[in-house]
């Protein structure tokens, strides 16, 4: 047992010179601070000198290669880390990604052992990537951001790419790194920076090193609102690790801000106003959607709005959130014949293409995008200026409200009819797409490997019955996932990872899961085999040692196969032939096992799974585990490509 | 829909290239057609021109069905040489025999596409979509 030293106490011992004092013979001194080295110096055995105690050769090893405390091991009444557990725990987090570092060891301890590991509850990651893309599916499922953290610059940097995906989304993360400001070891010297946030400062909302408690509050208080405020992102508190185990010198003195959230920007209401007359007067328009629905109620609006204009609803392909009802009627372009009059994008980045389609026919097109408060940035992920006809800077959600209540205030009886009309047209197209889908699925449907249309029907035959949610992206399996799943809620989706970059769906998988958990729902994720191979077999066993239910279909075309189909056209362009193009490209020779790597990390698995007829009852034994509050993991080698 | 759209975007570079790609086949083989053999053309297909990474393994769940192949042999040959797709590279040092072999194979491949009625999943799917476009 340690005694207990005052924490205002300067005089501290650390391991250098403790060992210099016992080789010195001044043992007591030492033994007097800490108690472990001296007892072990009692028991030392008879035949050494007395009062001199020979450092072990791990001894003299550990004196030169951390892990050294870089505190001395004085008693800490009151360290400054247990104070920012009870900041962070104001900021309502349940949860906290955990990659450990020592240079954040100081609230790792804190969290646990002051803040009784409750709210946010420590989740194990494998690497901060994974806990990044935790934290990003997490906050898309939950509404609500979770925290990660991270090692100084190593952490960091791992977690770069997590941390870009969430920027490219829209999502934020609330992101911690230990800073070794004064490294006292070689190890942690490269983990210390000048200016740590500039790692990954160019996809960061914000990023901010507080230098003292009462600055570390009010960071912490403004990197959350920021995030939260769109369009919101991921931000970074940078915190030097003597900061977290620097004793507080005046308890009393420390309050805990008030969590003050400013209100979204909502559209001003002259534009708003204008935009319902164009949508009002349009004969054929089209509602255009990006990154709009956070909530269940945004979800809710935009149908109502649909609904109300007996306008089709354009979601867009990879990249968007699911913001509408798949099989509703006005799902979609509302056909081939559909020529809009006048688009109305929500939360588009780019309405150049809208611009364009609309422009020879003298039609009008509107945005209301968040994004045109966004301030510059490095990442070209905001898209082209666009010379829309009415541009509202605002939060497209919120202002939906307003805009719908515009539109019932201007729309005549001769509105109404014309919109019966319209309504009538786009339920037609929609019903003749629909059949030529189902009829484009039938297609292989009996092929060996499995077909992308059959792999999906066959798990959507599985959890008809259930409270589903898909927590994977679906850019690796086209359209069918909302062509033949209902994603009739909002929380039937999780979108893509924003940023097109490999590694996401497994691990954000994981944390769509986690938000799901607590409502009882059934959270399922179709990975490429590409993305699983870079965290997600780590991701998994996080899922397992938190009990995070979650199935995980690995959509197996052993190759990164967009690039075999590039890397072809560019040699047949080149007239080079074809027969090289693997290269580079494939994932073969030997083949990984899914199913087997999958259970060496403890979790159910089967596979690899070619014959459709063997996918069904797969399928129905893997759910079972997850509906009994397990990860599961199904290999299916599938067809490389769904059908367009 | 789409293969209608496929086979139309076929006929064409059919006639379009005909006459260029007949004057660039020498006389014999005008005279003799090459005569395709499915078991060359199976590794031709999956492996030295990678057909299956947009079409797949079975010809017909991919981007661009091929099964079933309703042209001939000449016309196949003549297209895949001189596509004018953009997503559907030319290959115009495919022999005319290694083509034949791989229009040989596919011809093989028996056509996979179950009447709806024969798959109670996708008729269960159509009427489902149908019920909730309705509400």
């Amino acid at each position: 047992m340690a005694k207990q030293v005052d924490s205002t106490s300067t005089g501290s011992v650390d391991r250098r010179e403790f060992l210099k004092g016992a080789a010195a013979g001044a043992a007591g001194a030492a033994g007097a601070i800490v108690a472990g080295p001296a007892s072990a110096q009692q028991a030392a055995p008879a035949n050494q000198r007395p009062g001199v105690t020979r450092p072990t050769e791990a001894d003299a090893r550990a004196d030169f290669v951390p892990p050294e405390p870089r505190v001395d091991a004085r008693f800490i009444r009151h360290p400054s880390s247990d104070y920012m557990v009870d900041v962070l725990k104001a900021l309502d987090f349940d949860y906290v990604a955990v990659n450990p570092g020592s240079a954040f060891e100081g609230l790792h301890e804190s969290l646990i052992n002051h803040g009784g590991n409750r709210k946010p509850e420590i989740l194990t990651v494998l690497h901060e990537e994974a806990g990044a893309a935790i934290a990003h599916g997490y906050a898309k499922a939950a509404g609500k951001p979770m925290m990660t953290l991270m090692h100084g610059t190593v952490g960091l940097l791992h977690a770069g790419m997590g941390l870009f995906h969430a920027w490219c989304d829209r999502v934020p993360v609330f992101a911690i790194v230990g800073q070794p400001r004064n490294p006292t070891s070689v190890i942690n010297r490269p983990h210390s920076a000048q200016d740590m946030g500039s790692i990954v400062r160019d996809f960061m909302k914000m990023d901010d090193e507080p230098t003292n408690l009462d600055v570390f509050a009010n960071i912490a208080m403004r990197a959350y609102t920021i995030g939260l405020t769109p369009p919101r992102g991921p931000t970074l508190l940078v915190i030097d690790s003597e900061l977290q185990e620097a004793p507080i010198p005046d308890p009393s003195k420390l309050t805990i801000p008030r969590l003050s959230m400013p209100s979204i920007p909502q559209g001003d209401s002259g534009a708003v106003k204008e935009a319902a007359r164009l949508l009002v007067s349009a004969e054929r328009p089209l509602i255009r959607t990006g990154k709009l629905a956070r909530t269940s109620a945004g979800w809710d609006r935009l149908v109502e709005l649909a609904e109300l204009l007996q306008a089709p609803v354009d979601v867009g392909g990879y990249g968007s959130w699911q913001d509408f009802p798949s099989w509703h009627a006005l799902y979609g372009s509302g056909g081939s014949d559909y020529r809009p009059d006048v688009i109305l994008g929500l939360e588009i980045n780019d309405m150049t293409p809208s611009v364009r389609a609309v422009r020879a026919t003298g039609g009008k097109t509107i945005s209301i995008c968040s994004e045109y408060l966004s301030q510059g940035h490095n990442i070209h992920d905001f898209g082209n200026y666009s010379e829309v006809d009415v541009a509202i800077a605002a939060d497209g959600e919120v202002t939906l409200p307003s805009l719908i209540e515009e539109i019932r205030k201007q729309s005549t009886g001769n509105a109404q009819r014309l919109r019966t009309a319209r309504g009538a047209q786009v339920a037609a197209a929609h019903k003749a797409i629909r059949e030529s889908e189902i009829d484009t699925a039938r297609y292989g449907w009996n092929s060996s490997p499995v077909s992308v249309p059959r792999m999906v029907a066959e798990l959507g035959r599985q959890i008809q019955n259930d409270d589903w949610a898909i927590v994977s992206g679906h850019q690796f399996t086209g359209q069918w996932q909302r062509r033949l799943l209902n994603h009739d809620k909002f929380y039937r989706y999780n979108g893509d990872s924003g940023g097109f970059g490999i590694g996401y769906d497994t691990p954000a998988s994981v944390g769509g899961a986690l938000a799901h958990r607590e409502h009882g729902r059934l959270p399922i994720a179709i990975v490429g085999d590409g993305d699983f191979n870079f965290v997600g077999a780590g991701a998994l066993w996080t899922a397992a040692h938190h009990k995070i239910p979650l199935l995980v279909i690995v959509h197996n075309n052993r190759a990164y196969h967009a690039e075999v189909m590039l890397v072809q056209r560019t040699a047949a362009r080149r007239g080079r032939g074809n027969d090289m193009v693997d290269i580079g490209n494939v994932i073969r020779d030997p083949a990984p096992d899914y199913a087997k790597i999958a259970q060496g990390y403890g979790i159910y698995a089967e596979g690899p799974i070619a014959d459709p007829l063997a996918l069904g009852p797969a399928l129905e034994r893997a759910l079972a585990r997850v509906r009994a509050g397990e990860p599961a993991l199904l290999d299916v080698i599938s067809q490389p490509r769904g059908p367009t | 829909m789409k293969q209608r759209g496929f086979a139309a975007v076929l006929a064409s570079v059919v006639v379009a290239s005909g006459v260029v790609a007949a004057a660039s086949l020498s006389a014999q083989q005008q005279a003799e057609p090459v005569v395709g053999d499915a078991a060359r053309g199976k590794p031709l297909f999956s492996d030295t021109f990678n057909c299956y990474a947009c079409h797949n393994f079975d010809a017909q769940s991919g981007e661009r069905r091929l099964v079933p192949l309703n042209y001939t042999q000449e016309g196949f040959i003549t297209f895949v040489q001189n596509s004018p797709l953009p997503n559907m590279p030319a290959f115009p040092d495919a022999s005319p025999q290694q083509l034949a072999d791989i229009y040989a194979y596919i011809r093989t491949i028996p056509a996979d596409a179950p009447a709806l009625r024969e798959i109670p999943l996708l008729s269960d799917i159509q009427q489902r979509k149908t019920r909730a476009a309705a509400d």
